[in-house]
């Protein structure tokens, strides 16, 4: 087995250390460890380029004389192969080892570990810094993430079932382009392959796991898209609710404006959804009074109304 | 990635890594070493044995790695090609950008420097990975309340915070000791005995709105009150998956009782209430009586105006 290792060590080193592209027989000739018969020798090095790459070393290949000769040519780009991160400073390098840190016991533990060994190389000293208590955690509520960025990373699609409003299990299937975390819940965003639209799923809504599928189509990433818009600040409608003082309290917290109306405050609120709304004002009863629209209001009534039948 | 890899390919990883981290740790004790890469002494040996066959292509003492170990120090020369460390994959490079994110969310308001600081490292970060990625985390604490409260929880002094009840809808000042803090359901809470309920409760730590040391009654007396679960049951009238999650259950088949518990009242009246029609409440029949009550004094209200 260290033979093998040995060779690709070498390998790397070679197709590193040369200014042009190396063909294979070069290669064969040259570096220590291809042995056997031409073919046993063209099998290994097919091995060893993919093992190389999926080490995420990328090989560059192209023709070292393309006037004169078409045979192909090897060479790892130094510029490629080596972190280049600029200038790190000690206090950079402890803000990235809290980054890694939060992902502790989580999805990409692992991922972090090695990044911080390879910074680490860099041979600058951390500088701690002086905020006592500062160790943020990402919970990890998805095993998705991997296979989530990977997808992200190639464009490709995700296929998955998710959980509708009225409890429905439906396949949706995404070009996924942004993933983001709120209050501990995951996010992903994609443009969704039936509505040709942006659409973002909450992970713990998502039944099973999720597949991927190769997107053999060009992608072009949606250019107006902006995470803000999973925020209820981007939307243009908004409802007018009179609010009881020191009452409310989280739908306060929605508020764009506010008017003291004495006993009562009233407040403008963004319609992300009406349902959503509707179930937020309901939940604080008595408290809460909405003028408009009526939209919300006829919905309101309506549910009070079954309410009011259901347990009479 | 080590999910995805065999044990050869994770030991060329690892070869590859020792090089540029020795060539900026020159002399290091093997053990210190064994310990930075996670394997035994003797795995890092038989590792170093192995860079000490490998070089350039002519593989002649001038070519080869130049390693050196004496009496348990290590030495590397003549490693040039591979002396600088490998970029990060592109999995490093998102799961960084995340946790970053996160950390600036967490920051105390008046770390601009640091605010600073990070942003400059995501930009560079997403430069490196080069594809027009979107990632974002907002710590559900601000940071100032979450430094407050793990420094009193390590510290164990007490706490004035004001906290948030969601059940209650009341905003209220009080003093405690906290316990610890723990996470469930994605979200952390704080165990601390409130000396204003004088019982222990447990806190939403993004619920509560400020927190300032503060001193706690050097002897307080603790008294432990059970609280009693109320059961109650529900009965689904058209499937919702905001009713379900409302009631952390799984699944709601139409027309069929369902038993549950909870520790507040109010919780169970405003649950129900939210769920509108969707959802109808049989027992305790108090809170079914108060339900309707509420609805008819509404209904009223909206139809006057």
């Amino acid at each position: 087995m260290s033979r093998k290792i040995e060779r690709l060590i070498n390998l790397t080193i070679a197709l590193l250390a040369t200014k042009r592209y190396l063909t294979k027989s070069e290669i064969f000739r040259t570096v220590e460890g291809y042995e056997g018969s031409a073919e046993t020798k063209e099998r290994m090095f097919e091995r060893d380029k993919d093992d190389l790459r999926s080490l995420g070393i990328s090989i560059d290949v192209g023709s070292f004389d393309p006037l004169f000769n078409d045979e192909a040519g090897y060479r790892i780009k130094s510029e490629i192969y080596q972190l280049n991160l600029g200038e790190i400073t000690p206090t950079e390098i402890s803000l990235l080892s809290l980054a890694a840190d939060a992902w502790q016991g989580a999805a990409f533990a692992d991922a972090t570990q090695s990044a911080i060994l390879k910074l680490s190389s860099i041979g600058v000293p951390a500088d701690p810094i002086d905020i006592p208590g500062l160790s943020p955690k990402l919970s990890n509520s998805s095993k998705d993430l991997e296979t989530i960025t990977g997808a992200i990373g190639t464009s490709d699609f995700l296929i998955f079932d998710y959980l509708s409003t009225n409890l429905l299990t439906e396949e949706r299937t995404i070009v996924p382009i942004a993933l983001s975390n709120k209050a501990g819940l995951w996010y992903v965003s994609g443009v969704d392959h039936d509505v040709q639209e942006v659409r973002t799923f909450r992970l713990d809504r998502v039944i099973g796991s999720i597949t991927v599928k190769k997107n053999k189509d060009a992608f072009e990433f949606p250019s107006e898209f902006e995470l803000d818009q999973i925020d209820s600040t981007s939307t243009t409608s908004s409802a007018i609710i009179d609010v009881r003082k020191g009452k409310g309290h989280a739908l306060r917290a929605l508020a764009t404006s506010l008017k003291d109306l004495g006993e009562w405050d009233q407040i403008r609120v963004p319609i992300l959804s009406i349902e959503y709304l509707t179930a937020q004002i309901l939940w604080h009863g008595e408290d809460v009074f909405v003028h408009e629209p009526s939209e919300l209001r006829e919905n309101i009534v309506e549910q009070l109304q079954a309410l009011l039948i259901n347990h009479e | 990635m080590s999910k995805n890899v065999s044990a050869p390919l994770l030991r060329t990883a690892r070869l590859l890594d020792l090089v540029p981290y020795l060539n900026t740790h020159q002399g290091i004790a093997l053990k210190e070493l064994a310990n930075h890469f996670e394997v035994t002494p003797t795995q890092l040996s038989a590792d170093l044995m192995t860079l000490w066959m490998c070089g350039l292509p002519g593989y002649t003492p001038l070519e080869l790695m130049d390693l050196e170990f004496e009496s348990g120090y290590v030495t590397i020369r003549n490693a040039s090609t591979l002396s600088k460390p490998r970029t990060i994959t592109f999995q490093e490079g998102v799961a960084l950008l995340l946790g970053l994110d996160l950390v600036a969310s967490s920051l105390p308001e008046d770390r601009l420097d640091l605010f600073a600081t990070v942003e400059s490292l995501k930009e560079r970060l997403a430069k490196l990975l080069d594809v027009p990625v979107k990632l974002s985390v907002v710590a559900a604490t601000s940071g100032a309340v979450s430094t407050t409260i793990s420094e009193a929880v390590q510290s164990h002094t007490g706490l004035q915070i004001r906290y948030h009840s969601l059940y209650k809808d009341q905003v209220s000042d009080r003093s405690v000791m906290p316990v610890d803090l723990y996470e469930s359901d994605n979200h952390q809470y704080m165990r601390a005995y409130c000396f204003t309920a004088n019982d222990y409760r447990e806190f939403r730590i993004d619920r509560i709105e400020t927190a300032a040391p503060s001193p706690v009654p050097a002897d307080f007396v603790v008294q432990k009150i059970d609280a009693e679960k109320i059961t109650f049951s529900i009965t689904g009238k058209q499937p919702s998956r905001d009713v379900a999650e409302r009631f952390a259950i799984s699944d709601m088949p139409t027309g069929e009782e369902i038993h549950l518990s909870s520790y507040s009242r109010q919780w169970i009246e405003r649950s129900v209430m939210a769920s509108g029609g969707a959802v109808v409440l049989n027992s305790p029949v108090d809170i079914r009586v108060e339900v309707a009550k509420k609805a008819q004094l509404m209904l009223k209200r909206y139809k006057e105006a």
